[in-house]
């Protein structure tokens, strides 16, 4: 615990960037209690949860190259794991969140046992594949409750705190912070280790980093296993935060598995926290839609994730590195995560 | 317990609706095997298509399948334009920004025609929408029927234009090898626009068809979509006319196995095949290898 805060704040103050973006997430919250505004704190919890997802994302994605649209399986067996551990077992989502998070993995890496055996856009297929496999599932599945999907029983107000249910999304911010903030050390120290360096090479040329000796599958499974498990995470969160999951919500191949690919294609897959700034680009953005247009004038649905695609097309045509990846290019941003901490790659497989 | 007549039938009504999916997958195998593009937005195309035939039957009352010249046309210059616009750019982009460019055309097409049209499911009813054909035991609804025929005489004109025409000959080329192709005269960049037109007007074709049998609605492209994908992977990547026969082969297998298995579980046997396919068999079943 000591050495975590310890390593986050020397990640705080060798990027003054991170520093910034901590402050503003941790009072946040608290301005839109005091000023009674849940449209925007809620905004905030969608922003940290898809944040959550696309930095796991990236590392799959950004970082070693195998470029998944198949996200939706972790997150929803995330949410599902919550979900059934809460309503079937009595078990606090404290706990649930990270036998989600667990869970996640064990299938990740079970599905990366025949994925990985794909190359480019196999993969990728393959992984829509398998997502709407486990959505169709999850449909005709009983014991998940099939379509009608699962709902979080009413709890009496001493169990508040066991199954965390609070009105408003104050307090799920905070969870969703802090759960935001282990994976940026988590994720912050793989890719700044000699798996991160193993993850790029497998990235830039898969057979030449096989050639030099790096065991291409194991990292592959290393970047999948941590994928799925905040992945996970992130699903976890949707059930706490919303009680009520259903195939349909939870393993939608457009607003799960895509949106992932927004946030992190919008900020910038090629950088360490593209992603979370791609998520509070796009999702107030569309959430904004949502609200204002689509809520209203419900003959206008669909309107909110048109904006997200015309976003998305403008990105990744224009600015194919990301809005952040863009400004750290020019060196309008600059910071030192990888300079400082770059050690000399060592032979092949000697940790 | 399945009585012989229900197999026949199944079989039956089986080829008539893979026939539809049969066109939809060979414009996807088309652009799939002349740019090596994968096109996620083609199920948006084809439900343009469809909407075509639905504005013009609900304002004109012009027949769906009169509407077949109008909706490949405007489809095909909307094919067009994409490709020059957008797709054109992307060409040379790593795989991510292609798919992402693809993906951002599924949002805009299908969620901006959601919010256009409204999000409502819409029927074409047509003077012989309930006609039947009975031949002995097998019941052949009209629609269909004609769906099928018109499904192979469009399959035939590609056939003949792509082996029997010069611009045909000249679209395999250039699906063969670019750089030659470019090298003999051909320009890579107006076939490309035609391979992206054809394919694209042909699934508009495709959706048309089904628009005389199937329900309307903005997102019914996700559907067809994942259904091109799987056909064309069967068929073997690029290959065309591959497509036109594992389409069949996949209506039948799915109307034969409904009469087993509950539709859910049909679409995933159908997803577990695509995945062992790519693990196993990437060429499909008429691929040319490698």
């Amino acid at each position: 615990m000591m050495s975590t805060l310890l390593e986050y704040i020397n990640m705080v103050r060798r990027s003054p960037i991170i520093l910034a973006i901590s402050i503003v997430l941790l009072i946040l919250p608290i301005i839109f209690q005091y000023l009674n505004l849940p449209f925007p704190a809620n905004m905030l919890f969608l922003a940290l949860m898809y944040a959550i997802a696309a930095m796991a994302w990236n590392l799959l994605t950004g970082y070693t190259g195998q470029l998944s649209i198949g996200h939706a399986i972790f997150f929803g067996i995330g949410a599902y794991t919550t979900m059934i551990l809460m309503l079937y077992y009595k078990i606090t989502p404290w706990i649930g969140i990270v036998i989600s998070g667990f869970m996640a993995m064990i299938v990740g890496l079970a599905l990366g046992v025949p994925l990985f055996r794909l190359r480019s856009h196999w993969f990728t297929l393959a992984t829509i594949a398998s997502a709407e496999i486990f959505r169709l599932v999850f449909m005709v599945w009983p014991y998940v409750g099939g379509s009608a999907g699962l709902q979080a029983p009413i709890v009496a107000p001493e169990e508040k705190l066991y199954y965390i249910q609070y009105a408003g999304p104050f307090i799920y911010c905070y969870i969703a912070l802090a759960i935001l903030a282990i994976e940026l050390i988590v994720l912050h120290r793989i890719v700044n280790s000699k798996i991160g360096y193993y993850l790029q090479a497998i990235r830039e040329d898969e057979n030449a980093a096989a050639v030099l000796g790096v065991n291409v599958f194991k990292y592959k499974m290393i970047a999948m296993a941590y994928s799925a498990f905040f992945t996970g995470l992130a699903g976890a969160l949707y059930t706490i935060r919303f009680r009520f999951v259903d195939p349909f919500a939870v393993f939608d191949l457009i607003t799960i598995s895509v949106y992932i690919v927004v946030a992190g294609i919008i900020g910038g897959i090629y950088s360490f926290i593209g992603p979370l700034i791609g998520a509070f680009i796009f999702l107030p953005i569309t959430e904004y839609v949502r609200v204002e247009i689509v809520a209203r004038f419900p003959r206008y649905y669909g309107l909110h994730v048109c904006v997200v695609g015309i976003i998305l097309l403008i990105i990744s045509m224009l600015l194919p590195e990301g809005i952040y990846g863009f400004l750290e290019k020019k060196g309008i941003i600059k910071h030192k995560f990888f300079e400082e901490e770059s050690r000399v790659v060592g032979g092949p497989e000697n940790e | 317990m399945v009585s012989p007549a229900d197999l026949v039938n199944a079989i039956v009504s089986g080829i008539l609706v893979g026939s539809v999916y049969s066109l939809i997958a060979m414009g996807l195998a088309l652009i799939w095997g002349v740019m090596n593009i994968i096109n996620f937005a083609h199920g948006d195309f084809m439900m343009l298509g469809a909407f075509i035939a639905y504005w013009m039957f609900r304002l004109f009352g012009l027949d769906p399948l009169l509407c077949i010249p109008l909706s490949f046309g405007t489809i095909f210059l909307l094919g067009v334009l994409v490709q020059k616009g957008i797709i054109d750019r992307i060409l040379e982009a790593p795989l991510i920004s292609q798919i992402a460019a693809t993906f951002a055309l599924v949002l805009i097409i299908r969620y901006g025609a959601e919010a256009w049209f409204g999000p409502f499911t819409r029927r074409i009813v047509t003077g012989y929408s309930g006609e039947v054909i009975n031949l002995g035991s097998i019941i052949l609804p009209l629609t269909r029927l004609l769906a099928f025929v018109v499904s192979i005489i469009v399959a035939l004109a590609l056939y003949l234009f792509l082996t029997r025409t010069y611009v045909g000959t000249a679209l395999r080329a250039t699906s063969q090898d670019r750089e030659a192709a470019q090298l003999h005269g051909i320009n890579v960049s107006a076939m490309y626009k035609l391979a992206f037109g054809l394919g694209v007007g042909i699934a508009a074709i495709g959706g048309v068809l089904l628009s005389t049998f199937y329900p309307i609605y903005p997102e019914m492209g996700a559907y067809f979509c994942l259904l091109a994908f799987i056909i064309v992977v069967f068929g073997g990547f690029g290959s065309v006319f591959g497509a036109y026969v594992s389409g069949l082969i996949i209506g039948v297998t799915q109307c034969v196995s409904a009469l087993f298995i509950m539709p859910t579980l049909k679409d995933v046997v159908a997803f577990l095949l695509f995945i062992l396919i790519i693990l196993f068999k990437p060429t499909g079943l008429f691929g040319k290898g490698g």
